[in-house]
């Protein structure tokens, strides 16, 4: 069977279109697109970065692309009013994209600069300076040389 | 026993819609996976670095990327508009909304052109010998300057005509900052352990690419790029300057590759090769997948877009909200964070 008389048979007629609400629709969620634009946009501005905290700006960032993510997959590419083959595609789909990223999670643990020398030896060599000595290294190998000289 | 009354199940052989949708979101699946793994690295080497430069530093501008944000949200909109009227038989409608969302498309490239070129114009490319951006100013920095510097005074001194008063200006200028390279290199050589050498070196880099970002400077003192004997000096250096003394005071922090542009020198900034890497990728394969998009417009455009094509006009749409998709998530990542 050829896709147009697929298409035929699944039908997409002007009941469908009158069924799913008209163009209208469209325009609300372009507004809203463009609103939540807005809204990760203000975070931009000198104001918001002196009074928020950057941790909550990007959440905030983030939250607002899942939201123009889902109006965008929900309603322009329809998956609101398609019938329940979605899921065979979009779930496992999505569940590879999550697991890769939490499998890049220990990564990011890893290599992260948090005040723990966690940091490899090769990228200190690539680092912008070599790893600072803390304190309590210095002490703890001064402790050590004088251990050495009593002895 | 007769199985007559058995119950009958009818086996359904495919997905109940059209082959070509089931191939797009099939391919669509794939691409959700590839760009996962795209921006999952880039959050891992954005997160893990020592240093990353502030948007400023890089000649990336917000409002420009949020107006990108606008056109893609826009296209979105006419693309399924143009499936509406596709449905609706009205083929000549159809192809004044796909017409309007090819233009958009352009505009959206056009616009990434035109960011891709502030940044080739001030050498930040992904990779050398065109890029000349350093992590830090380190020996190998003062190296790739020095070599610069010769090799410009060999462009204008073994032409064998007579030196013009410009050229004599430029080495003049080339002259000054091979002193300054001369200081630092001699310091780091006779004072190993002093941070003096690297202060100097630091001088220079700054002389020649001053930081453009409130915070710069900050951030490279806690990766260790910054001695913190000359973290106050540098830091002057970064303040915002507002009121009427502004345009003086940022003229003076004018860098030397901005006043004199023919000179090219290698500049520092740290994390730069790094956000270099990530952002050409990202933007690029987006701006690659913009690009397929736009011929497969083009390509339509020929067409009559009337009912029987409307399968075809919702294909191409479910791939351009994929890619409009996408942007969603670069916008904030690379402009915002």
């Amino acid at each position: 069977m050829s896709d147009r008389d697929q298409h035929s048979e699944v039908g997409h007629d002007s009941h469908e279109h009158i069924a799913h609400g008209g163009n209208g629709k469209y325009i609300a969620v372009f507004i809203a697109l463009c609103l939540l634009t807005m809204g990760s946009f203000l975070t931009y501005f000198p104001f918001w970065r002196e009074h928020v905290p950057y941790q909550a700006s990007r959440a905030l960032m983030l939250a607002i692309s899942c939201t123009k993510a889902m109006l965008v997959i929900m309603f322009f590419m329809h998956l609101l009013w398609e019938a329940n083959w979605k899921w065979v595609l979009t779930i496992p789909a999505t569940f590879m994209s999550v697991f890769l990223m939490l499998m890049l999670v220990p990564d990011i643990g890893w290599r992260i600069n948090n005040g723990y020398a966690r940091y490899s030896e090769e990228r200190w060599v690539y680092a912008a300076n070599p790893q600072k000595i803390e304190s309590s290294d210095v002490k703890a190998a001064e402790k050590d040389l004088s251990r050495e000289d009593t002895h | 026993m007769s199985d007559s009354h058995a119950p009958k199940f009818s086996y359904q052989p495919a997905l109940p819609i059209p082959n070509g949708k089931t191939c797009l979101w099939l391919f669509l699946s794939t691409e959700i996976m590839f760009f996962a793994g795209l921006i999952g690295t880039y959050i891992v080497l954005r997160f893990g670095a020592v240093a990353w430069p502030a948007p400023h530093d890089v000649h990336l501008s917000e409002p420009i990327g949020a107006f990108n944000t606008f056109v893609l949200i826009c296209s979105s909109v006419t693309v399924v508009l143009a499936l509406e009227a596709a449905k609706l038989n009205q083929a000549s409608k159809a192809k004044g909304w796909l017409l309007l969302t090819f233009l958009l498309g352009c505009v959206f490239l056009g616009v990434k052109l035109y960011e891709y070129n502030a940044k080739f114009s001030h050498g930040i490319y992904p990779v050398r010998p065109h890029g000349l951006v350093y992590d830090k100013a380190d020996i190998h920095y003062a190296a790739a300057v020095r070599k610069r510097l010769n090799d410009l005074k060999t462009d204008l001194t073994n032409t064998g005509a007579a030196v013009t008063p410009d050229d004599q200006a430029r080495i003049t200028v080339i002259d000054d900052v091979m002193r300054q390279v001369d200081e630092a290199e001699a310091a780091i050589r006779n004072e190993p352990d002093s941070p003096a050498g690297v202060i100097k070196l630091m001088e220079l880099a700054y002389q020649i690419y001053p930081p453009h970002d409130h915070g710069t400077v900050l951030q490279a003192a806690e990766a260790g790029a910054v001695p913190p004997a000359a973290l106050v000096k540098f830091a002057a250096l970064e303040q915002p300057v507002a009121g009427e003394a502004a345009n003086s005071q940022n003229a003076e922090r004018e860098g030397l590759n901005e006043k004199y542009p023919w000179l090219r020198l290698p500049i520092m900034i740290p994390g730069g090769p790094m956000w270099a890497s990530t952002y050409f990728l990202l933007t690029g394969f987006h701006a690659l997948h913009v690009l397929v998009g736009l011929i497969v417009f083009a390509l339509l455009l020929f067409k009559t877009l009337d009912r029987s094509r409307a399968n075809v006009v919702e294909n191409i749409g479910l791939y351009w909200h994929f890619v409009d998709l996408v942007w969603i998530f670069l916008f904030p990542l690379l402009y915002l964070f």
